[in-house]
């Protein structure tokens, strides 16, 4: 039942929407369709960054996707956090106090949705930033690729989102955006400094193309 | 019952109907010249003339079909339009993060002109954005506190609501004039008039131009405009202008000057967009159509046609 309105939802009305009034020009994504899995990496501007992510996949597997939030803003209370554990298929994690509650910390936490066979989404900024800038990124993407090397990453920019709808703001008004994915990766080394410098460069070189 | 949900003028209207089929005749024949050239000389470079061509004729259909039946669709259409025009405007144009209240007001006026528009109401269509929008827009910028550039913004802000909604909107407007005794053609006529012969007198420029362009017209903004293409443009839009007059509800003289007329703002919103597109810095203003650029690079010309046209139109036969 998820799974079907999950794809009504983004494949078929928010896809259309976003095209047409928001102004998102989609990426092709049917590669993703050979993967068992992967870690979707982007940047983070705004709301529409997790609906875009979303409706840009191929429907068949985007009940298998879940975008990684944060569990103090998205889970709040009972409603915010049924609402987008259902309408988002997120996964909450803890940003902050991991010591009193280790089974949300975020790394075991995203360790074991990949063990589960699903893939990830996540913002490696930790939290959306200034419209059209890309903020250092937190460690964590490095250690679960890392400890996870059989699955790739795939690195995501999204441009516009935040002028779209920019942090602290209610209603989109549209603006020409698009979505740009980069070639799957599969990380080598152990060393997560320069696996978060490889991701960061994958994406900044997405803007330019 | 279907007589009144599709108004299936193109195919009652004798005079409407010879118009689709020189406009697809005239598409038919692009299209064998390029495959024939191609078979022949197959190291020609023609890929993007055969991709203007395709994209022609998904805009000749998506505008046939967006008229063709009931006028309810035609504005939703000519309003979307606007819309995806000013949209691209204003992604290009370098606002502020503070103005995105005062465009998003903006955004709104676009459904009210093109409903005003849809009733008739010529007193409010007319002044709704040149006057209500021109006061009501800086007021909100205003009221965001955030004086820095706020000239710029109230600038840049009404400037594209007027070439993007205002003078889109004059297309719209024709299919609400009011019936003239003895003219068949009625409103969809004056407005395939108007649209037919500002895009092909773009493709007129455009071809007299490649063939026999030598002398730049205004280098500064478009290097690819020439006098040859200009000259050649508006001579045979005007003459293309005098065959089609029937669509039109004006003597022949008259008909004649209406097209010169189409022709010469034609060209002139065509480098006006240009100069825009040379200061940013941008070749197009978007790639929503493929080998033609963005939707604005396509009706550039018309948010100059449409308003002298129909104040033309207007002031002669209404």
């Amino acid at each position: 039942m998820k799974k079907y309105t999950l794809r009504f939802i983004y494949s078929f009305v928010l896809r259309w929407f976003l095209k047409l009034i928001v102004g998102v020009r989609f990426a092709k994504t049917d590669f993703m369709k050979e993967l068992d899995q992967f870690i979707i990496v982007a940047n983070h501007n705004s709301h529409l960054d997790t609906i875009t992510l979303l409706a840009s996949l191929p429907a068949d597997i985007l009940h298998k996707v879940k975008p990684i939030a944060a569990g103090d803003y998205f889970g709040k209370n009972w409603l915010t956090r049924n609402l987008s554990s259902f309408f988002i298929n997120a996964v909450l994690i803890d940003r902050k106090g991991m010591k009193e509650n280790p089974e949300s910390a975020p790394i075991p936490r995203m360790i074991s949705e990949l063990e589960m066979g699903n893939s990830l989404i996540l913002f490696p900024e930790g939290t959306r930033g200034e419209p059209e800038e890309l903020k250092p990124f937190k460690r964590g993407i490095a250690l679960v690729l890392s400890k996870k090397s059989d699955v790739p990453y795939i690195p995501a920019f999204l441009s516009g989102m935040g002028k779209n709808l920019p942090k602290g703001g209610v209603i989109p008004v549209p603006f020409n955006s698009y979505i740009r994915f980069g070639n799957p990766t599969w990380v080598a080394s152990e060393d997560t400094r320069s696996i978060i410098s490889k991701i960061q460069d994958d994406i900044l070189q997405l803007r330019t193309e | 019952m279907f007589d009144k949900i599709f108004r299936l003028d193109y195919f009652q209207n004798q005079e409407l109907l010879q118009v689709i089929i020189l406009i697809f005749g005239i598409l038919i024949f692009a299209s064998t010249l390029f495959f024939v050239v191609g078979k022949i000389k197959p190291n020609a470079n023609l890929g993007e003339l055969k991709s203007r061509t395709r994209s022609w004729w998904v805009m000749a259909i998506v505008f046939l079909v967006a008229t063709m039946f009931s006028n309810k669709i035609s504005f939703i259409a000519l309003g979307f339009l606007s819309f995806v025009a000013f949209r691209e405007l204003y992604s290009i144009l370098d606002f502020r993060n503070d103005d995105r209240y005062a465009v998003f007001w903006a955004y709104l006026a676009i459904p009210i002109q093109y409903y005003l528009a849809y009733i008739g109401w010529y007193g409010a269509y007319i002044i709704f954005i040149p006057v209500i929008m021109f006061l009501i827009l800086p007021l909100r910028l205003v009221l965001r506190g955030e004086t820095k550039g706020i000239i710029k913004s109230m600038a840049s802000l009404h400037w594209i609501i007027m070439l993007s909604v205002f003078g889109i909107s004059h297309l719209a407007y024709l299919l609400s004039l009011p019936e003239l005794p003895g003219f068949d053609a009625g409103g969809r006529g004056l407005l395939l008039f108007l649209v037919f012969l500002t895009e092909i007198n773009d493709v007129l420029q455009f071809i007299f131009g490649k063939l026999f362009g030598k002398h730049k017209i205004i280098p500064a903004i478009s290097p690819n405009k020439t006098w040859e293409g200009f000259l050649g443009g508006i001579i045979f839009t005007t003459v293309i202008g005098y065959f089609l007059r029937f669509l039109i509800p004006l003597p022949v003289f008259e008909a004649v000057f209406v097209s010169f007329l189409i022709a010469f703002s034609g060209f002139s919103g065509d480098i006006v967009m240009s100069s825009i597109k040379r200061d940013i810095g941008v070749k197009d203003t978007s790639n929503a159509i493929p080998g033609h650029g963005g939707v604005l690079d396509r009706i550039d010309s018309l948010s100059y046609t449409a308003p002298v046209f129909f104040h033309m139109v207007y002031f002669l036969a209404y």
